[in-house]
């Protein structure tokens, strides 16, 4: 097991280093900089800057150097001095501003995910059992409508519904009383007033999918035959699920452990945008269409080596789980 | 320009003050009732002490109002303009109501040189920054001196501070008199003050609050500052402080402004600004400005979720974001429910979409084609504008070219109109005429190549119309024998590709419009820069003869060149629409850009019982709307 954990171990950290030279690449391949998307913003709104003033930008950001050095810039000084360096658009440093979105973002996805898998696993589990029942037509009906659903169109459905017909403050996480109020406890619950839209919009498609993937997976296991046996023995019909074909059916999400981390900054961006919500992913978005590179690359190396750590952590996980693996 | 007497003078003076603003002059300053609180505290100076000598008396669009409220707004993105638009909108000098003329702001007057080498700007004595501390020439010198001066602040001075090669020299007559003096001619220094570049000076000003973070008069302290906003160096430490969007990103900056920022434009929360105790106008009663006493913007990811704030009446007065058809119909049913009513945003432009071919384009084939008037002509004449409006623009657009709008100075009715007649006959002639009348086997005509004359047209996803109103012209222009295709691409893109001169053709909103808009920026009626999409490469040889993607122009682009640079050093506005207007005679004769509807008129919303805002203004960056319509007056009945 030890061996087989300094091996990942070892991998990931190669990976990591290819991973930072891409994520900056792949900033650097469009053509324009940060100074070309400002001046297109500025003409997007009827106005001009002038030569002058874009050289200027250009040597106060280092836009004239070529990319390697760009790189070495940043690597370095995120390698040796933790800094992640500075956004062009939001003039600030980058860490600052990620951290800003870190802490709204894990608990907006955590309540998601919490919710998701609240609803969706009791939902499939019935479904897979009761099969072809009225019931599970129903459900099985409602989750090829969330599956088909983008969420950003529902998110801007309902957000219409909720502000035209109850005259409710829809976007954002907070009222414009509570945004820049200390946290109290009417904070708190401005917070939950205005986070169960948010999560249940970005939890219908996850939902959808889940019980689809639960059911599926039941089904498989149901009619092999060592459920017959443990029937046949006499196990009560509860217990017998759940002990037994729920938890092989479980498996294959642990697998996917590793996408649920990344999916903390990078998820549901559009839904997250359209809801104006204080989360990371717009501001991924932004930074990519402002090719504001630093912001860009850090968030896209955060992202890769959540990414990278996610599949170790659930590697580790299948090892501990499955014996095979660790011998393979 | 008007001049208002100090207050020494103010007795002797009143009669002359009555028929300058026409109304009746306080002898008492009154002031927002949450100023008096502090004053009886001991917390502010009283009013008196806090204006200027001569305040300046502004007179407020339909009357005068009163004290409170706070006024909404929203902003998109991390780097929106209208924070700088509606609550920035400071300067020595800035634009009328109206756009048509230059008139004073923080300095009282302008002396201007006729050769327009000398500038003097006469201060208001006893002007205060939001922090109480006095505005003086001093101010504007460590602007120049340690600022513009400094290489590392400004590698190189701006265009609009220099004549030819030579940078301003600005010098210090007295506490409240400055001198800006040029070694040549700098006909649009007002002008060019009114824009954006204006609240660059003022931002760089407040030399008590900016020393601490400049080097030579922080040598020992400046490291740790540094460290502290974790910043590069010493001048982008400085340089966020003082240069869009970096100035709204902390607050202490002391401004001028109505307003102070109290929680800054930064990551996610609202911006919040408070009123600004040492403001320096008064209304006509003697009532320190501005009327309202807060302002917030919220940060919005989406346009559609500012659309959605407005039409639940949760921005009181916006325009910004708000353009485009379909918005106005739902800002227009919403208006009893969410208590709001409409006032005109003009685009300042005339053409929801001009057609640019790039004559200086990098294929050989195209480059002759397009360079060919009759085939522009031919092109223009095949499109049906009336069906264009009809279909895309609902009816309430008309037939336009690139060219002033209606009721301005420089407004010439052929130019509008000239070829946007549809004529598809006449069009086939021309083209035949031109050279192309051999066609293929799809009934596409031949370039000199003897190949199908065959070109893309750059579009931005984000302009939807103008791809619905390009998928139509496609069809236009086919019938005629010319096959186009439209290459729609992200906003940005289309434009790096636009600056490389990389582009064939491309479609963008503008073509003049107001008066000043051509004149500041005429980059539709001649080869001004690289965003003169229709000959990029002429357009950068006029800013850069050496740069490699430069090319000379002919010369009758080169005669427009010639005369903007000597309107560039004529004074006043008559003598520069002048020389304007025989740059649009050669501009109407080159017909350098294909121009399709004029750009019809967006709506922003503002509450009910909000008064003093005006029924229409232009909507332009260069305008800084809604700034000069004096958001300070504003008030809730």
């Amino acid at each position: 097991m030890l061996r087989y954990m300094l091996r990942r171990l070892v991998y990931t950290l190669g990976t990591l280093a290819a991973v930072s030279v891409v994520a900056f690449l792949v900033i650097q391949l469009p053509p324009g900089d940060f100074l070309t998307s400002f001046s297109a913003k500025f003409a997007e709104q009827g106005g001009s800057l002038d030569n002058d003033s874009l050289t200027a930008l250009k040597l106060r950001y280092g836009l004239d150097q070529p990319w390697y050095v760009q790189y070495w810039l940043w690597i370095s000084g995120i390698l040796f001095r933790g800094d992640f360096g500075e956004s062009f658009e939001w003039n600030k440093p980058v860490s600052e501003l990620m951290w800003d979105r870190f802490g709204l973002t894990v608990l907006l996805s955590g309540i998601t995910l919490v919710v998701t898998w609240l609803v969706a696993l009791p939902i499939g589990i019935y479904s897979a059992v009761r099969r072809y029942s009225w019931l599970d037509y129903v459900v099985t009906f409602l989750g090829f409508l969330g599956l088909a659903i983008p969420s950003f169109l529902l998110a801007l459905a309902l957000m219409y519904v909720f502000s035209r017909y109850f005259g409710m403050n829809v976007s954002g996480l907070f009222s414009p009383d509570y945004v820049n109020a200390p946290w109290s406890l009417a904070k708190v619950g401005d917070l939950a007033m205005h986070l169960w839209l948010p999560v249940f919009v970005l939890a219908t498609h996850g939902t959808a999918a889940l019980i689809r993937v639960m059911r599926a997976n039941l089904i498989d296991e149901l009619y092999k035959p060592y459920v017959q046996t443990a029937r046949a023995n006499g196990l009560g019909e509860a217990e017998l699920l759940f002990k037994y074909p729920v938890r092989v059916a479980l498996n294959p999400f642990i697998s996917t452990i590793g996408w649920v981390l990344p999916n903390l900054v990078s998820g549901a961006i559009v839904t997250s945008v359209v809801m104006s919500l204080p989360t990371a992913g717009p501001l991924l978005l932004s930074a990519l269409l402002a090719q504001d590179m630093y912001l860009a690359g850090s968030f896209i190396l955060m992202l890769s080596v959540l990414t990278v750590i996610g599949t170790l952590i659930s590697d580790l996980l299948l090892a501990w789980l499955d014996p095979r693996v660790r011998y393979a | 320009m008007a001049a208002f007497p100090g207050r020494a003078l103010r007795g002797a003076a009143l009669s002359l003050l009555l028929a300058l603003s026409g109304t009746a002059f306080a002898a008492e300053y009154k002031e927002a009732p949450g100023l008096s609180e502090l004053v009886k505290g001991g917390k502010l100076p009283p009013v008196a002490q806090r204006l200027p000598e001569a305040p300046l008396v502004l007179s407020p669009v339909e009357k005068a109002g009163k004290y409170g409220g706070t006024w909404r707004q929203a902003l998109m993105g991390g780097s929106d303009s209208l924070i700088e638009r509606s609550v920035g909108y400071t300067r020595l000098v800035r634009w009328n109501r109206a756009w048509t003329a230059v008139e004073p702001d923080v300095a009282q007057k302008v002396d201007v040189k006729p050769d327009g080498t000398e500038y003097v700007f006469h201060l208001r004595k006893g002007t205060r920054w939001s922090d109480g501390a006095p505005f003086t020439a001093d101010d504007l010198v460590f602007w120049y001196q340690d600022v513009l001066m400094n290489k590392e602040l400004t590698p190189s001075v701006p265009r609009w501070l220099r004549s030819g090669n030579d940078p301003v020299i600005v010098e210090k007559i007295d506490d409240v008199t400055v001198k800006f003096r040029f070694t040549g001619p700098n006909g649009m220094l007002l002008e060019n003050m009114a824009t954006t570049f204006g609240s660059d000076i003022l931002a760089a000003a407040p030399a008590h609050y900016l020393k601490q973070f400049h080097k030579k008069y922080n040598p020992d302290g400046i490291d740790k500052l540094v460290a502290e906003a974790k910043a590069a160096n010493w001048s982008a430490l400085f340089l966020n402080k003082i240069s869009f969007p970096g100035r709204w990103r902390a607050t202490g900056r002391p401004v001028l402004d109505p307003w102070q920022l109290t929680v800054p434009y930064g990551g996610t929360t609202q911006v919040v600004l408070e009123r600004n105790p040492y403001y320096f106008k008064v209304d006509p009663e003697g009532r320190q400005l501005p009327y309202i006493d807060r302002v917030t913007f919220d940060i919005m990811g989406d346009q559609q979720a500012i659309v959605l704030k407005a039409i639940n009446g949760e921005l009181d007065m916006q325009n910004q974001r708000l353009n485009g058809l379909e918005t106005r119909i739902v800002l227009a049913q919403n208006r009893e429910r969410s208590g709001y009513r409409l006032f005109k945003a003009q685009p300042a432009w005339s053409n929801a979409m001009c057609i640019s071919l790039n004559q200086t384009s990098k294929n050989p084939v195209l480059r002759e084609v397009f360079r060919n008037r009759d085939f522009r002509v031919a092109l223009s004449l095949a499109i049906n504008r009336d069906e264009l409006n009809e279909l895309i623009y609902a009816g309430q657009s008309q037939p336009y070219q690139a060219a002033p709008r209606p009721g301005t100075a420089l407004y010439d009715a052929e130019m509008a109109t000239q070829y946007t007649k549809f004529d598809p006959k006449s069009a086939n002639e021309l083209l035949d005429k031109a050279g192309f009348a051999k066609r293929d086997g799809q009934k596409f005509r031949l370039g000199p190549d003897g190949k199908r004359i065959s070109f893309a047209v750059d579009a931005a996803t984000s302009r939807r119309y103008q791809i619905d109103a390009l998928e139509l012209i496609k069809k236009y222009w086919a019938a005629v024998g010319i096959e186009m295709q439209v290459k729609t691409i992200e906003e940005s893109f289309a434009f790096a590709r636009m600056l490389a001169n990389e582009h064939d053709a491309m479609v963008w909103i503008g073509g003049g419009g107001y008066d000043f808009l051509g004149v500041l920026d005429p980059k539709w009626y001649f080869p001004y820069e690289n965003q003169a999409a229709f000959a990029s490469a002429w357009g950068i040889y006029f800013q850069n003869p050496n740069d490699p993607n430069a090319e000379e122009p002919p010369e009758a682009a080169k005669r427009q060149q010639a005369l903007y640079v000597e309107m560039q050093k004529t004074p006043g506005t008559a003598g520069q629409f002048e020389v304007m207007k025989k740059i649009l005679a050669i501009t109407r004769e080159q017909f350098y850009v294909i121009g399709t509807n004029m750009d019809a008129d967006n709506y922003g919303v503002v509450k009910n019982n909000m008064r003093n805002v005006p029924e229409l203004m232009p909507d332009t960056f260069f305008y800084m709307t809604p700034g000069p319509t004096n958001p300070e007056q504003y008030f809730y009945e």
